[in-house]
């Protein structure tokens, strides 16, 4: 009791409110039941049926039976193994790439707002139009890469129209797309950060990388996590421009998840099982953000945010 | 002499830096360009191999998104599902936001948390039931299923940035206002809704940005009436005859209004993106 007291006395709440904050918070709680819960619970009963729209209509509960079709379909798990290595490569990547762009804008020569600027695009463009643009470019025989390639003496390749490249290709193309995200933020985050350790490092004779190791990567700690928190979320639900380049061709090499599960939904009908196939990805998501949280100690990070 | 090598040296650390600066540069700015470039280029110029760099600009593609596409139909449906959803969103959110921010709520917790997951939902989980019910209540392929679902995924994120925003704001300067008499809804209205435009402002980009730009569901639960710019953009591709310079001036109508409305608030944008946890 004690502790909510504190509470209150902060939030300067005055006496017979307490009916205009739920009424205040009313409109975002039945939106989210109606549009948000509903649904959900919704599709956790679909996934115990064999609803199937094209056969009739009708359904009947088969309970567990989807779940362990699941667990014996190479195809599902081929998706899951192509997804964990799709994000883990596309993320590191474009952190690492982000955090190098960062320390070198941070130089603050004339002209590199203008650039930096510039960089930011990418994260901007419609993903439907940046799988059309990369498609293009990417074109074996008329495509404007391999010709690039070609000015300084590297061989045509054929990027996405070939299994053992095409996995690479569209992780070429989430690292363009979702770097310049990362940038924005590692950029926030480095040009926030206070002069003073950097002038005793200085003094004391440090070198500049070891300053970078020593200084400037652990003050970014909390900014880097929360960037590639929200990074790995978005890169493990990536669809739009997989499902333009190569529908998750060739030879299933680019099949991610969700391609996966759009096919056995809006292909096959098979809801009931569509449905536990998302379940058990929303598990899985849960899962890698729970491992990941575990070991960056993000909530410790939030917890010191929000006593500051 | 002695100031001759320190000199050299850093006049070849600054050329090193801009030649860097400007390769990163290139390489993300090049695939926008040419998807520009591309959407200018007849059909025979975009056959060209090598590659044309100097050609005579046309407009034929975007003459064609009207006439073979609906472009122009697609453009007023995107117009009217994301307006919608964004003011839903922005409406209930920022109400909800000032609940959890200035009053004791009991449960709170909870909220936030529930708001949080639902940011982490993937779109694929939630699509079947809304698929399901949305043909059983007859609304599939309406405006305003896209919009309720478009205004859902932004709602818990407009609730948990607001939040941040109303926080920043000191409640002294509220409780001033009124002890000078004014109400509570004066004092937001007043008070501190000037003091939160910019917050405002640049989360509603952020939503607009996003249902702007969304493919997934719009291409699920819509058929005819409510197709959306993504959706058309991608029909335009198909496995054989693939008309190149058409899906590029597609993709540029679709891209344009969000480079231009987000570079415009880029200075609130890191704090939006990442629910308000990183200061820009």
């Amino acid at each position: 009791m004690a502790r909510s007291d504190t509470k209150t006395a902060d939030k300067a709440q005055r006496p017979g409110e307490g009916r205009i904050a739920m009424l205040l918070l009313a409109p975002t709680m039945i939106v989210m039941t109606v549009v948000g819960l509903y649904p959900l619970l919704h599709s956790l009963y679909i996934s115990l049926t064999n609803y199937n729209p094209t056969f009739g209509g009708g359904s009947s509960l088969v309970w567990f039976e989807n779940y362990a079709r699941a667990f014996s379909d190479p195809q599902f798990w081929n998706a899951v193994g192509l997804t964990l290595i799709f994000t883990a490569i596309s993320v590191t990547a474009s952190l690492v790439l982000a955090v190098a762009l960062s320390v070198l804008f941070n130089q603050r020569h004339p002209g590199f707002v203008v650039l930096r600027t510039i960089i930011l695009v990418p994260m901007l463009i419609t993903p439907i139009a940046v799988g059309i643009t990369w498609r293009v470019m990417m074109m074996p025989d008329l495509g404007v890469l391999n010709y690039l390639l070609g000015l300084i003496g590297i061989p045509p390749q054929l990027w996405a129209s070939n299994a053992s490249t095409a996995l690479l290709s569209v992780i070429l193309v989430d690292i363009w797309q979702w770097t310049p995200f990362m940038f924005l933020i590692v950029f926030a985050g480095i040009s926030s950060l206070p002069k003073s350790p950097f002038e005793a490092a200085a003094i004391d004779g440090a070198s500049p990388m070891r300053a970078f190791f020593s200084i400037t990567l652990p003050m970014l700690k909390p900014v880097i996590v929360i960037a590639t928190l929200l990074r790995i979320v978005d890169a493990f639900r990536t669809y739009d421009t997989v499902y333009i380049i190569t529908r998750g061709g060739p030879d299933f090499s680019t099949d991610l998840v969700s391609v996966y599960l759009q096919r056995v939904n809006f292909r096959f009908f098979d809801l009931g099982y569509g449905s536990a196939l998302s379940w058990l990805t929303l598990v899985i998501v849960l899962l890698v953000v729970l491992i990941f949280v575990r070991l960056t100690g993000f909530m410790k990070l939030v917890a010191d945010k929000e006593n500051r | 002499m002695a100031s001759q090598k320190p000199l050299l040296s850093r006049a070849a650390k600054l050329a090193a830096a801009y030649a860097l600066a400007l390769i990163a540069t290139a390489f993300f700015a090049f695939p926008v360009f040419w998807m520009a470039s591309s959407s200018f280029k007849s059909e025979l110029d975009i056959s060209q191999y090598p590659p044309v760099w100097s050609f005579t600009p046309t407009f034929e593609n975007y003459a064609k998104l009207a006439s073979e596409l609906d472009a122009f139909d697609a453009f007023v449906n995107s117009a009217v599902i994301v307006g919608l959803a964004t003011t839903l969103a922005m409406v209930c959110g920022t109400m909800a936001a000032y609940a959890l921010a200035r009053f004791d709520v009991r449960g709170k917790e909870i909220i936030a948390f529930e708001v949080l997951s639902i940011r982490m939902l993937p779109p694929i989980v939630s699509v079947i039931p809304m698929f399901i019910i949305a043909r059983a209540l007859g609304i599939f392929d309406t405006y305003w299923l896209l919009a309720a679902a478009y205004g859902l995924a932004g709602l818990p994120f407009v609730v948990w940035v607001m939040r941040v925003f109303i926080q920043d704001i000191p409640q002294s300067i509220e409780e001033a206002a009124m002890i000078d008499g004014c109400s509570r809804f004066q004092t937001f209205w007043r008070v501190t809704l000037p003091l939160l435009l910019p917050g405002l402002a640049a989360t509603m980009v952020i939503v607009f940005m996003f249902a702007w730009n969304e493919f997934l569901l719009a291409s699920m639960l819509t058929s005819q009436n409510a197709k959306t710019l993504p959706v058309i953009a991608a029909n335009a591709i198909k496995p054989k005859a693939i008309a190149w310079g058409l899906a590029s001036a597609a993709g540029v109508v679709m891209s344009l209004p969000v480079v231009v409305l987000v570079l415009m608030m880029q200075r609130y944008l890191v704090r939006g993106l990442t629910l308000g946890a990183v200061k820009g």
